[in-house]
């Protein structure tokens, strides 16, 4: 009997498994698969408007899940985000008081909080030369679209022999590859300023790559996040099994979940199913972090919306005709903050299930695209749960 | 300034039928449309090459004509037909007394019908509602219409005829009371190029009267829109119809790999502004369900609509309007040329021709229904085997479209628009709906240097918009949650809509 099952592999779940783990819960994390937030930039919106992204806390309405937490609270949980990257060989930088700005392959500026060391450098907006070096056949990265969009900047392209984003990051695993390649780029003499990359420097150790090359070019060097496949999104899922590998906890990879099973307002027990193998697992508390319709956690029929698991009671616009806006880019669909409305302590209304706790893109009231604040909400309500569901277990 | 004896407005079914008429009887033209070939009404339909059953208990007229171009159309477009034959299912309710009035209206007209046990027809189609009493085989076909316009378009190319595409008629220029020519602007930059001609074809469908009115002339027509729904999946083989007299959602059309359900029939004013409202959907999927109970669970991939133009009449309701054609001598040498269907596209080219070349006082036989059209084998479609040749540097995922085929058409058309390059390859065409392949697309313009980055941007916008005009209607299920990748991807990762680089 485990004290604690999160259902949910993704950035929510493992911040709750973490938070448990530390405080020696016995914990198992089921995940069907590689989450959402590996096709991500890997960079951490909290919310992305207004000079301190923590300070805009407080004005959010009422039932956002931020508001439950309050601003101390985000903000202590991103602290400790960035510690167990940190101690997980991921390295964050950037101030939690001050949104900051990062070049995408589009040559827009998106605003972002926490980044990834690769990116520390990758504010396009600061007027100084930035050089973008793409390499040839990369579908997904075309440099012009950058030097349309500054003015002071220029491209050149390397042919390194691979064209995906995943060949080539694992090109970046060989020594001598980068040294050629840095050999190369002396004799382009680029002008004077910073040089970017689409983000492939290596599969998980981005930081070496950028020092080694840094030094022999006498540049600043950044990375620019890819639409998926993402490498720094597959880095930021490889940090979080680290971590919670050196915390201790079982983990199920690739298992979705059969039944359920309950008694009374307690759930039991979960039954997984994979190739015709079922495995039960049972726990003292359960934790739901299967994000939204992306993830798997909310589906949607033709005329309504229900919660994949446990089939918990969703909120969303009746009517499908209010689903979306008109228009594609106006801003906040409706549907964006379908999902399971919680209490202050992450347990779902109208359910009468008192072990059971909710956290991440599946909550009602948020909209991670308009208000951008993706994984800051998956990080800071994937600790509050963690933290509502152990006051729970005494 | 361009010269030429006929100039034919609209690249339609109607439009591109004229132009390789002409060609075969020796009549220098020219061709103008102001988006890509079947951009109206002839792309915008079920792409049904109907056998005339559906109209034979209500326009017979309409409904000979039909079967007999049936005919013809399997033999001249092989390529651009799938000779699946039809079924009418007749449900539980449905009213037999209106089957024996069907089956004699057919067998009037000359299609023949075949009366299948429930059984017969579930052999024949498994996706079929179990519950059917009856169903009648007849012999419908599946037609692919952008393909067909290329194809008259080809074989007007190749005896002469000229085209140009995305150019508007602003002006329909006269002189002394006759319309000798047009002027026409480039939609990409606005220029402005003159034509003139000896008599000009107004077959532009549902903007019949917009056009007419250039040349000082009115044409008599009510607008009906109607929208159908792509279904992600070939749930049958054959096209499936509702036994019972015409309504909404009683056509489901297989083609290629996907399933085309439809329609609606609303009256509109403004073929401009027009929408697929979600409402409507409902209303088609629950219609489809009753004949495919397979069809409401089925991913949708988008809805679509298109205005058909139909002759007006005292009648109210559209339904009850002829699908018959028209042609109308404004007597100052333009042509209007209205109603009809795409089944009977040749028909009307032939008429129409028969009548400028006794303007011309001209005599020569129409080719049209003996000579193939020209270019078949080089467009025979998209199989699997031809795609599956070249499996390097795949841009579009779900079509298996490559970079090099992206490329061929940019350097043969010299487009500028995404929506050319996936009419021509299908790209885009798949389930993500051009979510991932559009922008690579555009990054491939760019590269050859035939739009600028600047221009990249607008147009990767106006493609978003307008690609989800497209899927909004139909929005649940595994579409939906593809949609929110996609929202994820260009809102979130690439920050577009809220802020633009400087």
């Amino acid at each position: 009997m485990y004290d604690v099952v999160i259902i949910g592999g993704g950035l929510s779940g493992f911040m709750a498994a973490l938070s448990l783990a530390e405080k020696k819960k016995k914990i198992a994390l089921i995940s069907k698969g590689d989450p959402i937030c590996c096709l991500s930039t890997g960079c951490i919106d909290v919310l992305g408007y207004g000079e301190d992204p923590l300070h805009e806390i407080a004005k959010l309405p009422k039932d956002h899940p931020y508001r439950l937490i309050g601003q101390q609270g985000v903000q202590d949980s991103l602290e400790y985000f960035v510690r167990i990257m940190n101690e997980a060989g991921l390295e964050y930088t950037g101030d939690i008081h001050a949104n900051t700005k990062i070049l995408t392959p589009l040559g827009t500026a998106k605003t972002t909080c926490l980044v990834p060391k690769s990116m520390q450098d990758a504010n396009p907006e600061t007027g100084e030369y930035i050089h973008v070096v793409s390499f040839k056949g990369l579908k997904d990265f075309y440099p012009s679209y950058i030097t349309s969009a500054y003015k002071n900047t220029g491209y050149s392209v390397f042919d390194a022999g691979v064209s995906t984003t995943l060949g080539l990051a694992t090109r970046f695993e060989d020594k001598s590859f980068i040294e050629d390649l840095a050999a190369t780029l002396k004799g382009w003499e680029i002008p004077d300023g910073r040089i970017a990359f689409p983000a492939v420097l290596s599969t998980s150790a981005p930081e070496k790559v950028i020092s080694y090359l840094s030094e022999k070019l006498e540049r600043k060097i950044f990375e620019i996040p890819t639409i998926p496949p993402s490498i720094p999104g597959m880095r930021l899922l490889k940090a979080l099994r680290t971590a919670l590998h050196k915390k201790g906890g079982n983990v199920y990879w690739g298992r979705e979940i059969a039944s359920v099973e309950k008694s009374g307002s307690l759930v039991e027990a979960v039954t997984l199913e994979s190739g015709g193998r079922a495995t039960r697992v049972e726990g003292k508390s359960f934790i739901l972090a299967t994000g939204s319709f992306l993830g798997g956690g909310l589906y949607a029929q033709r005329n309504s919306i229900y919660e994949t698991v446990f089939n918990l009671p969703v909120v969303f616009p009746k009517n499908r005709a209010e689903w979306f806006h008109e228009n594609f880019f106006d801003p906040g669909h409706p549907i964006e903050k379908a999902g399971v409305r919680v209490k202050a302590s992450f347990t779902p209304y109208d359910a009468d299930i008192e072990n059971l706790f909710v956290t991440g893109t599946i909550l009602a009231s948020s909209d991670i695209v308009k208000q951008g604040c993706g994984h800051g909400l998956a990080i800071a309500t994937g600790v509050a749960a963690g933290r509502s569901c152990e006051e729970w277990l005494k | 300034m361009i010269k030429t004896d006929v100039i034919i407005i609209g690249g339609g079914a109607t439009g591109c039928g004229i132009a390789r008429d002409l060609a075969l009887r020796g009549i220098p033209h020219y061709l103008i449309e102001k988006g890509d070939f079947a951009a109206g009404a002839t792309g915008a339909c079920h792409g049904l090459l109907h056998s005339g059953s559906r109209y034979a208990v209500t326009d017979p007229e309409a409904a000979k004509e039909c079967i007999e171009e049936n005919f013809i159309l399997r033999n001249i477009a092989e390529k651009c037909v799938e000779k699946t034959g039809g079924l009418f299912v007749r449900l539980p309710g449905d009213s037999k007394r209106f089957m024996d009035r069907f089956l004699k209206s057919c067998e009037d007209v000359g299609i023949s019908t075949e009366v299948l046990s429930p059984s017969r027809a579930l052999d024949l189609v498994p996706a079929l509602n179990p519950m059917i009493e009856e169903a009648v085989k007849v012999p419908d076909c599946s037609i692919d219409p952008f393909r067909l316009c290329m194809l008259n378009a080809i074989s007007s190319r190749h005896r002469g005829g000229g085209f140009l595409l995305h150019h508007e008629v602003i002006e329909i220029i006269q002189e002394k009371g006759r319309c000798i020519g047009v002027k026409a602007k480039d939609k990409f930059t606005s220029q402005i190029k003159e034509l003139r001609g000896k008599i000009i074809i107004n077959a532009t469908g549902a903007w019949g009267n917009l056009v007419a009115g250039l040349g000082g002339a009115s044409v008599p027509m009510s607008l009906s829109k109607g929208s159908l729904v792509i279904t992600n999946h070939r749930l049958t083989n054959m096209v499936i119809n509702r036994l019972r007299p015409p309504s909404d959602g009683d056509i489901i059309v297989p083609n290629e790999a996907v399933c085309l359900c439809g329609t609606t029939s609303i009256t509109v004013m403004n073929p401009d502004d027009i929408k697929v409202e979600p409402l409507e959907i409902d209303t088609l999927t629950t219609e489809a369900e009753q004949m495919i109970p397979r069809f409401s669970t089925t991913r949708m991939i988008r809805a679509y609509c298109g205005v058909r133009p139909l002759l007006k009449s005292a009648s109210e309701d559209t339904r009850a309007i002829s699908r018959g054609f028209r042609i109308i001598d404004h007597k100052n040498g333009l042509f209007s040329i209205l109603g009809g269907k795409l089944t009977t596209y040749r028909l009307m080219a032939e008429k129409m021709v028969d009548v400028i070349m006794d303007q011309f006082g001209k005599k020569a036989a129409c080719l049209t229904a003996e000579l193939p059209l020209d270019g078949q084998e080089e467009l025979s479609g998209y199989p699997l085997s031809k795609r599956l040749k070249n499996l390097d540097d795949i841009v579009c995922e779900c079509e298996l479209v490559t970079k090099s085929d992206v490329k061929n058409v940019i350097n043969r058309t010299g487009t500028k628009y995404i929506e050319d390059i996936q009419h021509r390859t299908r790209l885009g065409m798949g389930p993500c709906q051009g979510g991932f392949c559009t922008y690579r697309a555009l990054g491939i313009m760019q590269e050859m240097g035939r739009v600028s980055p600047e221009d990249s941007m607008r147009i990767l916008k106006t493609f978003l918009e307008k690609r989800f005009r497209g899927i909004r209607p139909a929005l649940w299920g595994d579409q939906l949650k593809e949609e929110q990748l996609v929202e994820y991807i260009y809102m979130g990762i690439l920050n577009m809509g809220s802020e633009t680089g400087k």
